[in-house]
């Protein structure tokens, strides 16, 4: 069990100014293996409570290295990841509490286990509190539309509910920091609506999301805040 | 909050989740019986050829290698499963929930092997039901001291799968190692025969791993065997192997995770 520094106080502090910097990216270089240049190069990024952040970008531009740097799945080459006093090399643990991830494409899932059985797994590795997992396991059974799948194993659904358990599994710990890779991947309409709503209300509690995908026409929202990565670098163009 | 109920609380989720994929392969539990009882058949008539001069038990050879093929469950799963199971954790993208939480990687490989090991200590245990049940093996009086021996002895096996896992996650493959290592384990732990058989240039190395104190232990707390030196001797070799290994063993684990991590290929397979 790894320590912490800073306490779950200290980031509500961080986060309890609506509109303050949540979560801070500086001069992010990462450079893959072999004579390639940079992915990123000097990326700079500033989410704050309640904002949406979209970023789009040709395929292999970099969109999946940022969020997972913004994870703490990678640790920055240069530059730096922050999420008020916590970083994900030295608050570990603490910093990921605060993090809700999507991964892009339909991995990541237990096959052989239902949902019910999936959320409650994540819910423990995510250190939600006994007094409350079975409260958020229901709720997000009921938010993300999976009652009729509840007890159906996961190799068993359609691509589209598979995407619906990830995302729940996303937003189940009411992380601060939601991390989006091309979340509307397989999903009808209905879900599509669904995660229109969540992304809407983790907001309004004061999240920031950054959500990426290759083209503006599959944004779910209007984000507050829009980018391009192109050549290793952040472009605003809202 | 304190983190050691959430820690344990994520360790039981870890536990369920792979009790919940054993069972939902039915074929395995079968295998699972079936298997341990065609070595204990296979090694009960083969202990009839042989006389076993070196092997001072009431159980002769046949009692001596049960305990052997015990240890030998414990090892191939630590070491020959372990690193297959997390490389299937990275092939199917379940290894990303463990990086993304707030258990963390370290935390959720650790976790992962609970279940196997927990697994093969109740095998184990059934193994020795049998072959006294169906085989006639005579256990002694102190058999049941033998669960924390075995216990601890599964403890100090647990950093060589670490060290497995370890380059798995930086190599992205490490399985022909296992099946090397295990092997050699068996010849140098004294688990099919007495370290005392091997020549005398070999010898140092069946003092110099966990295995052998761990077999020679169980083998005198289950059928009798004379260790060689007291068993309290045995016991700290064992605790001061734990000692020395475990801390290494995560540290290692820890260094190919950050290692990915810097270089971006934690996540690759």
């Amino acid at each position: 069990m790894s320590s912490s520094s800073a306490s779950a106080q200290d980031v509500d502090q961080v986060l309890a100014g609506g509109g303050d910097p949540v979560l801070e990216l500086k001069g992010l270089h990462h450079r893959w293996k072999g004579p390639k240049p940079p992915v990123l190069d000097d990326v700079s990024l500033t989410l704050r409570a309640g904002q949406i952040t979209w970023i789009g970008g040709r395929n292999g531009a970099g969109k999946t290295t940022l969020l997972r740097l913004a994870a703490g799945i990678l640790l920055p080459q240069r530059g730096s990841v922050r999420l008020g006093p916590l970083t994900p090399a030295s608050n570990g643990s603490a910093y990921r509490r605060q993090i809700g991830f999507l991964s892009a494409g339909d991995r990541g899932l237990q096959a052989r286990m239902r949902v019910v059985q999936q959320l409650d797994y994540w819910g423990r590795l995510a250190y939600v509190p006994r007094v409350r997992r079975a409260e958020l396991v229901a709720d997000s059974v009921r938010r993300f539309g999976l009652e009729e799948f509840a007890a159906r194993r996961v190799d068993r659904m359609s691509m589209g509910q598979r995407q619906r358990v990830r995302l729940a599994m996303a937003f189940l710990h009411e992380p601060r920091v939601l991390l989006l890779d091309e979340p509307r991947n397989s999903l009808d309409d209905d879900g599509y609506r669904i995660l229109n709503e969540q992304i809407e209300q983790a907001a309004g509690r004061g999240a920031c999301i950054l959500w990426c995908s290759p083209r503006g026409e599959d944004r779910v929202i209007d984000g507050d805040v829009s980018y391009t990565l192109s050549d290793g670098r952040l472009e605003r163009v809202q | 909050m304190s983190r050691v109920l959430p820690w344990c609380e994520a360790m039981w989720g870890i536990i369920r989740r792979d009790a919940i994929l054993f069972v939902s392969y039915r074929s395995q539990l079968v295998a699972q019986f079936l298997g341990p009882l065609f070595s204990i058949a296979l090694f009960y008539y083969i202990s009839h050829l042989l006389t076993a001069k070196s092997i001072h038990s009431p159980g002769g050879y046949f009692g001596f290698v049960i305990v052997g093929l015990v240890i030998i469950q414990i090892v191939t799963i630590s070491m020959g499963v372990m690193p297959v199971t997390v490389r299937q954790e990275l092939v199917s993208g379940t290894i990303e929930r463990f990086l993304v939480s707030a258990h963390g990687p370290v935390n959720g490989i650790l976790g992962t092997m609970l279940f196997p090991l927990l697994n093969a200590l109740l095998s184990g245990l059934l193994m020795l039901a049998l072959a006294a049940i169906v085989f006639g093996l005579p256990l002694a009086a102190t058999a049941v001291l033998a669960v924390p021996v075995a216990l601890l002895g599964t403890i100090a096996f647990m950093p060589f799968a670490f060290i497995l896992v370890a380059l798995v996650l930086a190599f992205k493959q490490a399985s022909s190692a296992s099946q090397f290592i295990v092997a050699g384990i068996a010849i140098v732990g004294g688990l099919y025969f007495p370290v005392t058989l091997l020549p005398d240039w070999i010898r140092w190395a069946s003092d110099v791993q966990p295995f052998t104190p761990a077999a020679d232990l169980m083998r005198h707390l289950l059928v009798n065997t004379t260790l060689v030196h007291p068993a309290v001797v045995e016991l700290l070799k064992l605790v001061a192997f734990i000692a020395v290994l475990f801390p290494v063993g995560v540290m290692l684990l820890r260094a190919s995770i950050r290692y990915g991590q810097r270089t971006g290929t934690v996540a690759e397979y």
